[in-house]
C-alpha cells in the first residue's frame, strides 16, 4: 500500500492506494505518527484508492479523529467504496467521521 | 474363575482319571487272577478225575475179568474128560454137570456136537443148568431151538479157539442176562467134534458196574462185541438197542458215533458228549477177550459245579471289593474337592456365555482404535449388556469417504437377542456393502428380517451415511430412538414414523437427511439409557441425558461422562436392559482449503490470496469476499498477535471448506488457551471520546460471520466461524 501526504495551506491530504491490511497499516501508522503533530489543521483522508481496511487501519484513523478532536482540527473521510463503507458501517465509524464523496 | 479355581479343577479331572485307572487295573488283575486260578485248577481236576476213572476202570475190568477166568478155567479144566468121553455119547451129559458143578460161576453148560457127528443122533447137545442147589439135566437137541445155527456154537468152531458169545437174555432159564464161554472139541482124529460151553449170569455184572459212581451223577454202561447196551441206567434199552438207535437223533451223534466206534475197537480214552445239552464227560476201555467194553459218563457238573461255585462266591467278592474301592476313591476324591457336578455345568455354561460375550464384542468395532489417520472424525461407542450377550448393536465403516453406521436394539434379551443380533449386524454390512441409500439399506434388511423371523422378534434401528468429505448426512430410522443432534444447540433429530424391523414385509421406509457442519455431533443410544432405573424406580430421562451432554468434549470424554452419570444415578441397582452407546462428532472441513501462518504479523498477506482462491471457487460477491477476508484476518492477527509468547516461534493452522451453503472457516493454535469469543461486545455507538483504539477486531468478526465457536482440546485453541453465503 502506498501512503502519499500533500499539503497545502491548512490541509493535509492523506491517500491511501492500495489495500491496508495488518502489516500495511502497522507500516502507516508509523509513518503518519508525526502527523499528529498537524491534528489542528483539515487531514484529509482519500480513500478513493483504497481497496481494503482491517482494524489495524481503522485504529489510525481513529488515533487521528481523537487527536484532532483534541486540537481543534478536523478528519475529512474521503471517497470511500461501498465495501469500505460496510467496513465503517459495522464498527460504528460512519458516525465519528464526516464522509465526503 | 480364577486361576486357582482352575487349578482345582485340573487336579479333579486328574485325581478322577486316576481313580477310574485304578479300578480299571484292579479289576484286569483281579478277573486275571481267577482266570489262572480258575484254568489250573480245572485242568488238575480234570487230570484228577481222568486218573480216577482210568483206575476204576482198571479196577473193574480186573473184577470181571476174575470172573471171566473162572468161568474160562472151569470149561478149559473139564475140556479132557469131555474129549474122553466122545467116545460114549451117553457120559456127555455128566461131563456138562461136572462143569456146572465143580464151577460156582457158571450156572449152565452143555456139550453140543457137530450136527451127525454120531450116525443115530443128527443133533446132540446135553445140558446141565443150575436152578437153585439142584442142577436140572436137559437137551438143546430141539428143533425149536436149533442149537447148530448159534453163534456161541458157529464161532468157536469157525475160529477154532475159545469165544464168549454175545450176551443174551435166556428165555427158558429164568430171564437172565447170559453170556457163553464156548472152547471146540477135537477128538482123537483131530476133528471138530462139538463145543464145550459154560454160561455164566450177566446179573454181578449189572451191580459192578453200576456200582462204579465215582461221582453222585455219574452213569456208566457196557457194551457188547455187536454194540447193543449190557448195561444201561436206561433198562429198556437192555440187549435191545445199539448206541446207533438210542442216539441217532441226537445233535451231537457224531461225538457218541466216535465215542462207540472207539469202544467197539477196543481202545480207551476220554470224550466230551452233550446229553440233554448238559456237558458230560465220557471214559471209555474196554474188557479184555469178551469184545466188551465200559465206559464212564460224568456230567461237567460234578465234577466243575463245585469250582464254579466257588469261582461265583469269588466273583461277587471281587465286585463287592471293587465297588467299594470305587465308594472309597469317590468320597476320597469329593472330600478333598468341593466340587459338585452342578458347579461344573453352570462354569461350563458360563465359560460358553464368555467367550459368546468376547465373540459379540468382537463384532463391534472397537471406536477408540477406529481411524485414527483421520482427523475429520472423533467416534466413541460402548456396550454395556444386562447380561453376559445381549441384544445390542452398534457398528460403522468407512465405504467411498462415506461413514456407515448404525445402532439397533433387538427385543428381548440374553442369548436368542445376541443371535438375532449378531445377523442383524451381517445384514447391515452385506447392504451396505454396494448400496448408497440409507433407506433402500433399512428397506432390504426388513424384507430379509421378515423372511426368516419366526420367533416374532424384531429390531429397532437407525442407519446413518454420513459425506465426510461435506457433512452431508442421510439416514433412516426405523423405530428407534431418535439421535440427539448437538450443533450450537442440543435437540432430536427429526425422524420418520417407520416400523422397526422384522414387523411388516415390504413396509415402505422414508429416509431423511441434512447437513452437519464443522464440529457437529449425533449421539445415538439405546433405550437402556433412558430406561435406566434407580432402586426408587424412577428413569434415567432424557433430560438427564441432555443435561450430560452438555458442553464440548472428545467422544470418549463425552461417553465417560454420560456413563458416569447413570452410574451414578442408579446407584448399583442391577439393569434390566442393554444400554448402547455412540457419539459421532464430525470435524470435517471438506476437502477444503488449508493455509499455515507463523505468528509472524506479515504472514498476513497471504491471506489475500487464499481468500481469493476461496472467494473464486465458491463465487462469492466481491463485497462478501472483502468482508469474510476482513473477518478472518482479524482473527488470524488476533492469533498471531497474542497466541505465543514474544520471541517464541509458533503456528496457525486456517482451514476452510464448503458445506452446504455454509463456509466454515477454522483457526486451530497450539499457543496458551484463549478464547476470544469471550471478549465483551464492543459499544460501536459509543462518543468518540469513550471508544477504545483496540477491541475492533473480534467484533469485526463477530458481525461478520454467522456463527463463531472456541473449544480447547488436544493442547489446541480452536475457533469454528461459518458464513452463510
Amino acid at each position: 500500500m502506498e501512503v502519499n501526504l500533500t499539503r497545502k495551506d491548512n490541509e493535509v491530504t492523506v491517500k491511501f492506494v492500495g489495500r491496508m491490511d495488518t502489516p500495511a497499516a502497522l507500516e502507516a501508522a508509523k509513518e503518519l505518527e508525526p502527523l499528529k503533530e498537524e491534528a489542528s489543521k483539515t487531514i484529509i483522508m482519500d480513500c478513493s484508492e483504497l481497496t481494503y481496511i482491517s482494524s489495524s487501519g481503522l485504529r489510525i484513523f481513529l488515533s487521528l479523529r481523537k487527536a484532532a478532536a483534541v486540537k481543534g482540527g478536523k478528519v475529512i473521510v474521503k471517497g470511500i467504496s461501498d465495501d469500505i463503507r460496510q467496513v465503517f458501517m459495522m464498527t460504528g465509524f460512519l458516525n465519528l467521521f464526516q464522509i465526503e464523496d | 474363575m480364577t486361576i486357582k479355581d482352575s487349578l482345582d479343577r485340573l487336579a479333579v479331572q486328574r485325581s478322577l482319571r486316576a481313580g477310574i485307572l485304578l479300578v480299571i487295573v484292579a479289576a484286569v488283575t483281579l478277573e486275571a487272577t481267577s482266570l489262572i486260578q480258575n484254568y489250573f485248577a480245572q485242568k488238575s481236576l480234570r487230570e484228577e478225575v481222568s486218573s480216577k476213572a482210568e483206575s476204576r476202570l482198571n479196577i473193574l475190568e480186573s473184577e470181571i475179568m476174575n470172573v471171566i477166568n473162572q468161568a474160562e478155567a472151569g470149561v478149559r479144566n473139564k475140556m479132557w474128560i469131555a474129549q474122553w468121553c466122545l467116545d460114549f455119547p451117553d457120559s456127555l451129559a455128566r461131563v456138562s454137570q461136572l462143569v456146572v458143578d465143580d464151577n460156582p460161576v457158571l450156572v449152565g453148560s452143555t456139550v453140543a456136537l457137530v450136527p451127525g457127528y454120531y450116525r443115530d443122533r443128527p443133533l446132540f447137545a446135553p445140558y446141565t443148568l443150575r436152578s437153585g442147589d439142584e442142577l436140572i439135566s436137559r437137551s438143546l437137541a430141539t428143533e425149536a431151538y436149533d442149537y447148530p445155527s448159534q453163534e456161541w456154537f458157529t464161532k468157536p468152531i469157525e475160529l477154532d479157539e475159545g469165544y464168549w458169545s454175545e450176551p443174551y437174555i435166556d428165555v427158558g432159564g429164568g430171564d437172565m442176562l447170559m453170556t457163553t464161554y464156548s472152547v471146540p472139541i477135537k477128538d482123537a482124529d483131530g476133528r471138530t467134534a462139538g463145543v464145550l460151553t459154560g454160561d455164566i449170569s450177566l446179573d454181578w455184572l449189572t451191580n459192578l458196574v453200576e456200582n462204579v459212581r465215582i461221582y453222585p451223577n455219574s452213569r456208566s454202561i457196557m457194551l457188547s462185541r455187536a454194540g447193543l447196551f449190557m448195561v444201561s441206567p436206561r433198562e429198556d434199552v437192555i440187549m435191545t438197542r445199539t448206541v446207533h438207535e438210542v442216539v441217532g437223533q441226537l445233535a451231537d451223534s457224531l461225538a457218541f458215533m466216535e465215542v462207540n466206534r472207539a469202544m467197539l475197537n477196543g481202545e480207551s480214552g476220554e470224550a466230551t458228549l452233550y446229553i440233554s445239552k448238559e456237558k458230560h464227560h465220557a471214559y471209555y476201555a474196554p474188557v479184555e477177550r469178551t469184545g466188551w467194553s465200559m465206559c464212564i459218563i460224568i456230567p461237567d457238573d460234578d465234577i466243575f459245579g463245585s469250582i464254579r461255585r466257588d469261582n461265583l462266591l469269588i466273583k461277587i467278592f471281587q465286585l463287592l471289593g471293587l465297588a467299594m474301592l470305587i465308594l472309597i476313591l469317590r468320597s476320597f476324591i469329593r472330600s478333598q474337592f468341593k466340587y459338585s457336578e452342578v458347579n461344573e455345568r453352570k462354569e461350563r455354561m458360563e465359560g460358553d456365555l464368555h467367550i459368546a460375550r468376547r465373540i459379540q464384542m468382537s463384532m463391534v468395532p472397537d471406536a477408540v482404535k477406529s481411524f485414527p489417520e483421520r482427523h475429520d472424525l472423533d467416534m466413541a461407542a460402548a456396550i454395556i449388556p444386562a447380561r453376559e450377550v445381549g441384544g445390542d448393536l452398534y457398528d460403522y465403516f468407512i465405504r467411498d469417504g462415506k461413514l456407515f453406521f448404525c445402532i439397533a436394539d433387538v427385543s428381548g434379551k440374553g442369548v436368542p437377542a445376541s443371535l438375532v443380533m449378531a445377523v442383524t449386524r451381517t445384514m447391515f454390512r452385506a447392504m451396505s456393502s454396494h448400496e448408497d441409500d440409507p433407506a433402500t439399506i433399512v428397506q432390504s434388511m426388513n424384507d430379509s428380517m421378515c423372511e426368516m423371523n419366526e420367533n416374532d422378534m424384531f429390531v429397532t434401528f437407525f442407519l446413518g451415511k454420513l459425506d465426510l468429505s461435506n457433512g452431508h448426512l442421510e439416514y433412516c430410522n426405523a423405530g428407534h430412538n431418535p439421535p440427539r443432534a448437538l450443533t450450537d444447540h442440543i435437540f432430536e433429530l427429526p425422524v420418520q414414523p417407520n416400523l422397526p424391523l422384522g414387523i411388516m414385509q415390504g413396509f415402505p421406509f422414508v429416509g431423511q437427511e441434512t447437513d452437519l457442519i464443522y464440529d457437529d455431533a449425533l449421539f445415538l443410544y439405546t433405550d437402556g439409557l433412558t430406561e435406566a432405573e434407580n432402586s426408587a424406580k424412577e428413569l434415567f430421562g432424557e433430560a438427564r441425558m441432555d443435561a450430560a451432554l452438555h458442553g464440548r468434549k472428545s467422544a470418549k470424554e463425552h461417553l465417560n461422562t454420560i456413563q458416569m452419570e447413570v452410574e451414578k444415578f442408579v446407584g448399583g441397582a442391577p439393569q434390566s436392559d442393554d444400554l448402547t452407546m455412540l457419539f459421532i462428532h464430525y470435524l470435517g472441513t471438506g476437502e477444503g482449503y488449508h493455509l499455515k501462518l507463523k505468528n509472524d504479523v506479515s504472514q498476513i498477506e497471504l491471506l489475500a490470496g487464499f481468500m481469493d482462491r476461496v472467494a473464486e471457487e465458491n463465487d462469492l460477491d466481491p463485497g462478501l469476499a472483502m468482508q469474510i477476508n476482513l473477518a478472518i484476518e482479524e482473527a488470524a492477527t488476533n492469533v498471531i498477535m497474542y497466541a505465543y509468547p514474544e520471541g517464541t516461534e509458533g503456528e496457525v493452522d486456517l482451514g476452510a471448506s464448503r458445506q452446504g451453503d455454509n463456509l466454515i472457516f477454522t483457526l486451530a493454535d497450539t499457543g496458551i488457551p484463549f478464547d476470544p469469543t469471550a471478549a465483551p461486545e464492543a459499544d460501536t455507538s459509543a462518543s468518540l471520546e469513550d471508544r477504545p483504539i483496540g477491541g475492533l477486531g473480534i467484533h469485526l468478526v463477530r458481525t461478520i460471520m454467522d456463527s463463531v465457536s472456541y473449544k480447547r482440546a488436544e493442547g489446541k485453541n480452536v475457533l469454528t466461524m461459518t458464513k452463510h453465503i
